[in-house]
């Protein structure tokens, strides 16, 4: 069955836009990415988010390298231009990005003007399963007391988005998505504290 | 002649861009996100920016409940009711309880909101500076500066001319210790339903090309000085004439037969429910 442009996209949007608004919620996609029938290199809750997100008035970046034909399928189903790390509205990073391309790309991302702080990226980053076990807490608009969870960043890179969300209104959002179609949202507002490193 | 509108009336690109700037004004508490407001089939003035936000969020699943100052049935609330369930099909509500999306014309229902919905308002002024600054561009910077004592000069010089505060409605708000909001003309009496809401709150206005929103358990504070505080509407003594509720935002109004003033629920559908179980009371009573 073919992804649905007009319902399952509003339906991924809801989950997304649900998990934005209350950081830590894990929100799953699976009854949409039963849809994607194609092969892709990413997961599809990864490609569901771009379809969502993007169109021609936006740019994304694929950290990856040699990734050319996701490049060219999300373009092609999108009409979304690619765009260096420095310029893009959107950042995808795959699962199998490593620690140092993600850490410099976090420095080298627009994180918006105290003007404009909408003038920002939106980062979907692979995780392994995520889950609200874990070895962080969330604290921050959205979240009644403290939420726990899990995701495969190290906290060298918590640390690294840490400092960069840290001249709020300034800041990155993260939408976190797993192999299960699950997405989960760390907006910059969210205080996020390593409570034990594994 | 009646051609069959795209669902949601809206094309899919105009969905793409407001949603993303529904996202972003839900990552950036309280900041006005501007946004290329669509023309739509009814005014600008007439709740566009709300309408806007509504059809680029709604699924076949919603239900939906659409308000005007309290009331579901006044001529606001029907037309746009209409034209969403037109394009999109979706059930449509009076019971706030029911509803998943509720898009509102200055009130937040007295019925507690609940994690899963969603409220949308209405929003004609959406700049809380604009009355001490006229340029966009110094708006913004005094935002980006943290700049509010415009805001707090207006309060003072109320108090200064009236003795108190004298901001009927949409009486400004500090959101998340961060950007001071207009929050939609909504009486003084519901700014506190904005703090620390179960529900997400997003704000649109057409006219001004504006998104923002209020995420749930946001901290939402209304501007006010030590001495002088943030003070609501009071409703001392007074009750509902038709369900005699107390506590809830009341309308005053005129006897048209006796002349006396009296007093009546705002909110149309919690005034209609508060009869209703009255009746079903007396009817299990009699039953018994």
């Amino acid at each position: 069955m073919a992804i649905d442009q007009v319902h399952d996209l509003q339906q991924v949007y809801r989950k997304i836009l649900h998990s934005m608004s209350r950081p830590g919620t894990i929100s799953s996609l699976a009854d949409n990415a039963k849809k994607v029938d194609f092969d892709l290199s990413c997961f599809h809750a990864t490609f569901l988010s771009a379809l969502t997100f993007l169109d021609a008035e936006v740019t994304f970046h694929i950290l990856s390298s040699g990734k050319q034909s996701l490049i060219d399928k999300i373009s092609a189903y999108t009409s979304s231009k690619y765009a260096p790390i420095n310029e893009a509205d959107f950042i995808i990073v795959l699962q199998e990005d490593t620690e140092e391309s993600i850490q410099h790309a976090f420095l080298e991302c627009k994180n918006g003007t105290l003007i404009d702080p909408q003038h920002s990226s939106i980062w979907i980053m692979e995780s392994s399963t995520l889950s609200n076990s874990g070895e962080l807490t969330l604290t921050g608009p959205g979240i009644q007391h403290a939420a726990r969870l899990h995701t495969s960043l190290s906290p060298l890179l918590w640390q690294a988005r840490n400092e960069r969300t840290r001249e709020y209104p300034l800041g990155i959002d993260l939408i976190f998505t797993d192999e299960n179609a699950q997405v989960v949202c760390i907006p910059r507002t969210t205080t996020v504290e390593i409570t034990e490193v594994s | 002649m009646k051609t069959d509108t795209h669902f949601a009336f809206f094309d899919e690109g105009s969905k793409k861009e407001i949603r993303r700037a529904i996202i972003k004004a839900v990552a950036i508490p309280g900041y006005q996100v501007p946004f290329a407001s669509r023309e739509m089939p009814i005014a600008r003035g007439w709740g566009t920016g709300g309408l806007q936000i509504t059809l680029s969020i709604i699924g076949k699943s919603d239900v939906l409940k659409v308000i005007d100052q309290g009331a579901d049935e006044s001529v606001n609330a029907v037309s746009i009711k209409k034209l969403v369930h037109d394009t999109t099909g979706v059930e449509l509500t009076e019971q706030t309880e029911e509803a998943s999306l509720i898009q509102s014309r200055h009130r937040i229902p007295e019925v507690a909101l609940t994690k899963d919905q969603i409220i949308v308002l209405q929003v004609p002024m959406p700049e809380p500076l604009r009355p001490v600054e006229a340029s966009e561009l110094k708006t913004k910077t005094m935002h980006a500066e943290n700049d509010y004592s415009g805001a707090w000069l207006m309060l003072f010089e109320q108090i200064m001319k009236y003795g108190k505060t004298a901001t009927a409605a949409d009486h400004p708000v500090y959101v998340n210790d961060r950007y001071v909001m207009a929050p939609s003309p909504i009486p003084r009496f519901d700014n506190s339903k904005l703090h620390e809401s179960e529900a997400l709150i997003l704000l649109g206005a057409g006219r001004e090309k504006k998104i923002y929103a209020v995420p749930p358990y946001t901290n939402v504070e209304s501007l006010a000085f030590d001495d002088y505080p943030f003070t609501v509407e009071a409703f001392e003594d007074k009750h509902c004439h038709i369900c005699n509720s107390t506590d809830v935002f009341l309308d005053e109004l005129i006897d048209p037969q006796t002349g006396e003033t009296i007093h009546q629920c705002n909110d149309t559908s919690f005034c209609m429910d508060q009869l209703n179980k009255k009746v079903e009371e007396e009817a299990q009573k009699s039953y018994v």
